[in-house]
């Protein structure tokens, strides 16, 4: 079994002024002050970092980040996997632990994406698609005029998921959008991609986050108490004709993972998913098996996945709300859920939360994802 | 969007453009029977070389949105893009749809294939994309 025992997380939005090693650097001591071990003492370093050498021309971008932060002559990974770097980080170190290849690793995610050169996120500008004009948010919004279609889902509903996320995001002071929002403003808004409008689509932002794994031997010498009961990552299957409202990929990993764990949906107590879009939250909500097919737009205006509800989904705001710095997301969301679990997440806490799970997905091909997590924690 | 015959297509090997007969162009593994678009040289399941095959234009418009940010490559703004399906391939398409017939737009209905002048290429040239538009179209 490998446990979490240090968690650290800077906030997220927009910082113009500071360099991606000052924001990599920040998350990465308040990670090590709280698992209460120096940085001599990791012994395996995993970065996520998906767009800096686009944006920022830089690669190896681990080494150059924990190097002034003395963690030296130790194996450094540096991982590009789109939004789900950061978690794909999170997989290899804790498939490091579990090989017995080292007793304690550090989980990097960091992303500096308010840059004058980011145009709209893509699958890549010499791909056919995107030559035909397919931008991210129109792979989501076509997924949401079908869902309307088939299952009745209305914007109202789709509209709820913003709404609730603001409503959370009230009580993060790490979230980068602090603002309630209404139904009605969030369907006022601009159109991005019918019936997308501006609210429904997440926030770019720079920002960081840094996780301390450690083994069994190490998590009882140190008192650690969450574990990580199952980690899945899966790409996409790419098969033809593509179903945009019943996500394969999606309902099997985290089928995966709830085998992995021993459990199912119903003994989870908190979720963090991949809201890149409102739609994106229902569609997640309906692969992670928290309510049947085509009822997620349901759901989500039913006030269940609210804090105080059934099962509350993106208490942090997620990414609608706290920003999406790329590869921080999926590290955030484990800090999101870890501290839920001890019982330290203040105003927003879950009562009595003993279990989370956590869910990514990143990149675009043949109406698929490219790369999908599931990772389940308990206390 | 008809004319400017002389302007490059956006892209090879994507689809070809006879007045009005266009036509996208696809593959067709020969030993599982599968349709590929765009074309493949070797068949992901089984390895085999596909052969060329130029797809029937008969298609259903399974979804759609419009897109009203900025356009890549100089797209018509607002522009829109959708999923058609390809009953005789048993294949489901993303491609841009007709900028004039937005409002005409529906799940489920049937569409043809067109080309005209659109946007510009990777080099930044006025180029031609094919596009789907509603089969009543006229011209
Ligand atoms: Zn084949």
């Amino acid at each position: 079994m490998v446990h979490i025992l240090g968690i650290g997380l800077t906030p997220f939005g927009r910082h113009v002024e500071r360099t991606i090693d000052h924001i990599g650097g920040q998350a990465v001591r308040a990670a090590l002050a709280d698992a209460g071990v120096s940085a001599r003492e990791i012994e395996g370093a995993f970065v996520a970092n998906a767009l800096g050498a686009m944006l920022l021309g830089d690669t190896t971008i681990g080494q150059t980040i924990l190097s002034g932060l003395g963690l030296r002559g130790l194996p450094v990974v540096n991982v590009e996997n789109a939004c789900t770097s950061g978690s794909t980080a999170l997989w290899l170190a804790w498939n490091a632990i579990r090989a017995g290849q080292m007793d304690v690793a550090l989980v990097l995610g960091v992303e500096k994406m308010c840059v004058p050169s980011l145009g709209l996120i893509d699958s890549g500008r010499t791909a056919i698609d995107t030559q035909l004009g397919l931008v991210t948010p129109a792979s989501f919004a076509l997924r949401a005029r079908r869902h309307m279609h088939e299952f009745g889902t209305t914007h109202a509903q789709m509209a709820a998921v913003v709404e609730k996320s603001r409503r959370h995001a009230l009580m993060n002071p790490d979230a980068m959008f602090r603002r309630a929002e209404t139904v009605e403003q969030v369907m006022a808004g601009p159109s991005v991609a019918d019936p997308l409008t501006r609210s429904e689509c997440c926030p770019i932002a720079d920002g960081a986050a840094a996780l301390v794994l450690v083994s069994d031997a190490l998590a009882r010498r140190h008192g650690a108490d969450i574990r990580i009961e199952s980690v899945v990552l899966r790409s996409g299957d790419y098969g033809n004709p593509a179903d945009l409202v019943r996500w394969k990929t999606d309902e099997e990993t985290a089928a995966r993972a709830y085998e992995m764990a021993g459990r199912g949906p119903e003994s989870i107590d908190i979720i963090e998913c991949h809201d890149a879009f409102s739609i994106a939250e229902i569609l997640h909500c309906e692969a992670l098996g928290l309510c049947a097919p085509g009822e997620g737009g349901r759901l989500a205006a039913s006030g269940e996945t609210a804090l105080g509800g059934r099962i509350p989904v993106n208490v942090s705001g997620g990414l609608l709300s706290r920003g999406h710095p790329v590869a921080a997301t999926g590290v955030a969301q484990i800090v999101e859920i870890a501290t839920h679990l001890r019982g330290q997440a203040g105003d927003r806490q879950v009562t009595g939360a003993r279990t989370g799970l956590a869910q990514c997905m990143g990149g675009d091909l043949a109406g698929d994802t490219k790369s999908c997590t599931v990772a389940i924690l308990s206390r | 969007m008809t004319g400017a015959e002389a302007l490059p297509p956006f892209a090879e090997d994507i689809f070809v453009s006879k007045g009005k007969g266009v036509q996208l162009l696809g593959s067709r593994c020969p030993q599982c029977g599968r349709a590929f678009f765009p074309r493949t040289g070797i068949c992901p399941d089984d390895g085999t070389a596909t052969e060329a095959l130029r797809l029937d234009g008969e298609a259903s418009l399974y979804s759609f949105t419009v897109v009203r940010t900025k356009p890549p490559f100089a797209l018509p703004a607002p522009y829109p893009v959708g999923y058609v399906d390809l009953p005789k391939h048993d294949l489901r398409v993303f491609m841009l749809l007709d900028p004039d017939r937005i409002d005409a737009l529906e799940i489920g209905m049937p569409m043809r294939l067109a080309s005209g002048e659109m946007g510009v290429d990777l080099k930044g040239r006025r180029c031609i994309r094919p596009y789907f538009t509603p089969a009543d179209t006229k011209g």
